[in-house]
């Protein structure tokens, strides 16, 4: 069981009285969450050790500029944990980071929430963010999709967080204007809340009652997997698909789990001899530079598609438009598949290329 | 330094400047004076173009010499078939004078080897913003195809750096250049402005001997307008980096994904410094900062990487716009850096991508400096 | 196309097992297929999943990874790796609708001459039946 914490204030508000009560009481060296950074929209995540600025925090924005996993594998460790306020997604990415020795659990004390989705880049490009939120809200509290979320998100079956300390209560929650209700699941997270003004009790998050979302939005994973029609068309179609991709590998950069410095498809591995090209051109009669551009789609594929958790920031970032995430969530689900594996959802597992079972996959190899 | 072009030789325009281009390529070809062609080519999905390097002279049917977008930037494509060496094929590139100017920055930085390239130029309409042409290519065709046909710059439709661009035709980098707003729509003219060029030309019994003069003076003007409007618009897009606060609220909405460099040409480190090892803050500074300021931005350092790359390379900027067809977020990356590159490049008297054995002004100075950073010493002198 | 199609099989070859195993067939005079082009590796987990990537799309027709055995190793668990990342790459390339069949894994150990040779043959024929790989002809990798 549980501890519950419920407060009469708004859930936003809730959970910035909670980082206050942390901070001021010295449980956590910092904390890291979204904040406003002016009267224009505008927002990033921030680091704050000074109780007085929590004023600006925006802990449950539906906004994902960054992944905040990729952002905590690059902080320091501190005197104490710094308290994280982070999507779903983002904790099962920084759990797939840690795996990597990116980082450690034991540095945060991680608080994430049934997440509602997030908007994509170009709401904030065209300055729209602040009139969609409320019909966003609306949504969140019926426990619905809203109209305004990522196509990525509305097809995410992972909005309830695994691994954290602390879960707020969001989706389906009618009251969230005037109540907020915090999940305790660790021992860490009991004793850093401990004297907390709040009213207590003993239960746990119904997850029954997403079961109806869950459904619709596996469907709709589905749906878009099978719109893609990428199985189909062979090495036409991948040409189809990434024929406008412009080489700038900003997905991998803003990939969680790429976490490399130099990425292996940037190094002089991928710079050819002229007469390489030459050859090239006699098989082809013309070739395409620069070079490797579906290389480096299955290469990174095969790197950590196992690992992907979906987080769509690929998707995002891509000036050309190609649903990245989506055929890297589709092709990573068939390849974690092979051994069970979910992404982000156990801390000890380690990724399936560092490890084997000498029983297993004995289809292969004989003839 | 201003050269004047005067000699040149007039073709027909009758199958369209595109098609008059490809069939000059197409005979070089054939006549074995090239083997190669740098080219945009539309990919099979006809959603957007690609650079190919084609010397079967059949495919050059399916390119374009004059594709409505830049996805990538044509020195790019030129520096990974010619930065490990020249190599045995006699190439040319048909690249637009921004993609031509960062090839000759690049030759400068060993990255380009020009020695057997012939680089051929155009005179450029300017390129739509790849975002709006991927939202409907076909479209998009037709925007760029009434562009093609007008005779003035038509600034509403393409790049804003296209829209204030005054280096859009001949270079003297330029090999050969064909100059498609001559006089009359029904030529295009053809003008060699190297031994290399001249060579080709007498390849295909071609004489220019005609007289260009009329057409260059219409350049001239163009290019005057442009100018205006170049000087216009930086009246407007200096407000945006001066100062830090200008400058926090222009890349509020930086994502940091580093787009911009990585498309940009004249960015051709394999590791850029503010992703490497040594860039990453330690852990004292974040610890410091967060101390004093009670909170720090993450990730770290986005002015720095975006103030950081201006330095770096504002002198080579050529303005192709990359940076900002690549951003995902709409932040006009290239109007930014095209104002700074100007203001660093008058400094030190240098034009990034003109001449092509010119020092890049980080490397080279001269004990007698300019009158630009004499100022900037007395400036700093108080 | 008048003349028969002879495939190119770019074969990562263990040095321990299956090279040897190569090896053996050929110092007993048996006939394997010369579209198999043996390249020595110290240890089959020495291929990097992107070797077979970048043969597949620079236009090999088959790709072909010989290893020791399940726990014949000589380093203990190399062949593992391999059978893992090349169970992986398979996977991506079944998912994207590319052939996989183009890619062979086969465990062949250095006494196993007569394997090799029945392997590659077998392996030869299907590519045969399969045709060229597209990927040979095309322009916009
Ligand atoms: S591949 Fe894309 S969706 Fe998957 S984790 Fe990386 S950025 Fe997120
Ligand atoms: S694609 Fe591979 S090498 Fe590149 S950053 Fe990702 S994991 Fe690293
Ligand atoms: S972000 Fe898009 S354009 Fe850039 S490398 Fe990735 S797929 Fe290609
Ligand atoms: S900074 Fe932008 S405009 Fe300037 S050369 Fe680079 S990509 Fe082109
Ligand atoms: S910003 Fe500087 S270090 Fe980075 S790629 Fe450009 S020139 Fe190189
Ligand atoms: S491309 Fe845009 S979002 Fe990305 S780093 Fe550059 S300015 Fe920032």
């Amino acid at each position: 069981m549980d501890k519950v914490l419920k407060i009469d204030i708004s859930a936003e508000k809730g959970v910035v009285e909670l980082l206050k009560y942390l901070l001021q009481n010295d449980r956590v060296s910092g904390v890291f969450t979204l904040r406003k950074t002016g009267s224009d929209g505008s927002f990033d995540y921030a680091l704050i050790t000074e109780p007085g600025l929590l004023e600006d925090a925006i802990p449950l924005h539906p906004f994902m500029h960054v992944n905040a996993g990729k952002i905590l594998s690059a902080l320091p460790s501190m005197r104490k944990p710094v308290a994280a306020v982070i999507k779903p997604c983002e904790l099962r990415s920084f759990v797939e980071l840690v795996k990597r020795s990116q980082g450690a659990l034991d540095d945060f004390l991680l608080i994430s929430y049934t997440c509602g989705g997030s908007f994509p880049y170009k709401t904030t490009v065209k300055g729209q963010t602040d009139k969609l939120l409320p019909e966003f809200w609306k949504a969140v509290k019926s426990g619905l999709d809203s109209d305004s979320i990522r196509p990525t998100c509305r097809a995410c079956e992972y909005f309830v967080p695994m691994n954290a300390d602390i879960t707020i209560s969001l989706i389906g929650e009618k009251d969230l204007d005037s109540k907020c209700s915090i999940f305790l699941h660790s021992g860490k997270s009991e004793s850093m809340v401990e004297g907390f003004k709040a009213e207590i009790s003993k239960g746990e998050l119904d997850l029954s009652r997403f079961d109806s979302l869950v459904k619709k939005r596996k469907e709709q994973k589905e749906k878009d997997f099978k719109e893609l029609n990428i199985q189909d068309s062979g090495l036409d179609g991948m040409i189809d698909i990434f024929g406008k991709c412009i080489g700038c590998h900003g997905c991998s950069r803003i990939c969680p789990i790429c976490h490399c410095i130099l990425c292996d498809f940037e190094s002089c591995a991928y710079d050819y001899d002229t007469s390489m090209i030459e050859n090239e051109l006699l098989g082809r009669g013309g070739v395409r530079v620069p070079t490797d551009t579906i290389l480096y789609q299955i290469g990174r594929l095969s790197h950590m598609s196992f690992s992907c958790t979906g987080c769509g920031l690929c998707t995002e970032v891509c000036p050309a438009d190609i649903p990245v995430s989506t055929i890297f969530r589709k092709t990573g689900e068939k390849v974690a598949g092979l051994f069970d594996y979910v992404p982000g959802k156990d801390v000890d597992e380690e990724i399936p290329v560092t490890i084997f079972k000498e029983e297993e996959l004995s289809e292969l190899g004989n003839d | 330094m201003k050269k004047s072009y005067t000699k040149g030789a007039k073709i027909s325009n009758s199958k369209g400047s595109r098609k008059t281009i490809l069939n000059f390529l197409k005979g070089l070809l054939k006549k074995g004076s090239l083997d190669a062609v740098l080219i945009p080519m539309r990919v099979p999905a006809g959603d957007s173009y690609a650079w190919v390097l084609i010397k079967d002279k059949k495919l050059l049917d399916d390119a374009n010499p004059i594709a409505p977008i830049m996805p990538v930037q044509g020195a790019n494509a030129l520096s990974s078939c010619t930065k490990k060496g020249k190599g045995n094929l006699k190439i040319a590139a048909l690249m637009r004078p921004c993609e031509i100017r960062a090839a000759i920055e690049l030759s400068k930085l060993n990255q380009v080897n020009l020695e057997s390239v012939t680089l051929i130029s155009y005179d450029c309409p300017g390129a739509l913003p790849m975002s709006d042409y991927l939202q409907d290519p076909g479209e998009g065709e037709k925007v760029f195809d009434s562009l093609l046909k007008k005779r003035d710059r038509d600034v509403e439709s393409v790049k804003p750096v296209c829209g204030i661009c005054d280096n859009f035709s001949i270079l003297p980098a330029s090999d050969l250049h064909f100059g498609l707003s001559a006089d009359s729509r029904d030529n295009i003219l053809l003008i060699p402005n190297s031994k290399k060029g001249t060579g080709l030309l007498n390849k295909m019994d071609i004489k220019p001997s005609e007289d260009i003069s009329s057409w260059a003076k219409n350049i001239e003007e163009l290019k005057k307008v442009q100018e205006k409007k170049r000087k216009e618009r930086f009246e407007y897009v200096k407000d945006m980096v001066e100062g830090f606060d200008s400058l926090v609220k222009t890349f509020s909405a930086c994502v940091g994904c580093h787009n911009c460099e990585s498309v940009c040409p004249v960015c051709y480190c394999r590791q850029c410094y503010f992703e490497s090892e040594t860039a990453k803050p330690d852990i004292e500074s974040i610890l410091l900062k967060t101390k004093n300021r009670g909170s720090i931005s993450l990730p770290a350092d986005r002015i720095m990487f975006h103030v950081g790359r201006m330095v770096h390379m504002s002198l080579s900027c050529v303005s192709c716009g990359l940076c900002t067809d690549a951003c995902p977020v709409s932040i006009p990356v290239a109007e930014l850096f095209s104002y700074v590159g100007d203001r660093t490049q008058q400094t030190f008297e240098y034009r990034s991508g003109e001449e092509k054995g010119e020092p890049i002004p980080m490397k080279t100075y001269r004990k007698e400096e300019t009158k630009g950073i004499n100022e900037l010493v007395k400036g700093a002198e108080g | 196309m008048s003349k028969e199609f002879m495939p190119k099989i770019i074969s990562f070859l263990c040095k321990w097992c299956t090279y040897s195993g190569a090896d053996l067939a050929g110092t007993n005079r048996m006939k394997y297929p010369p579209s198999i082009l043996p390249l020595r590796v110290m240890c089959s987990s020495r291929v990097n999943p992107v070797f077979l990537i970048k043969s597949f799309l620079h236009g090999a027709d088959g790709v072909l990874i010989g290893g020791c055995h399940p726990g014949d190793c000589h380093y203990q668990s190399g062949n593992y790796y391999t059978r893992r990342r090349f169970a992986i790459l398979t996977t991506i390339f079944d998912s994207l609708g590319l052939e996989s069949e183009r890619l062979k894994l086969s465990w062949i150990s250095a006494a196993e001459g007569t394997k090799f040779v029945r392997v590659s043959t077998e392996f030869n024929e299907k590519i045969k039946s399969m045709g060229e790989n597209p990927a040979k002809k095309k322009i916009f990798l």
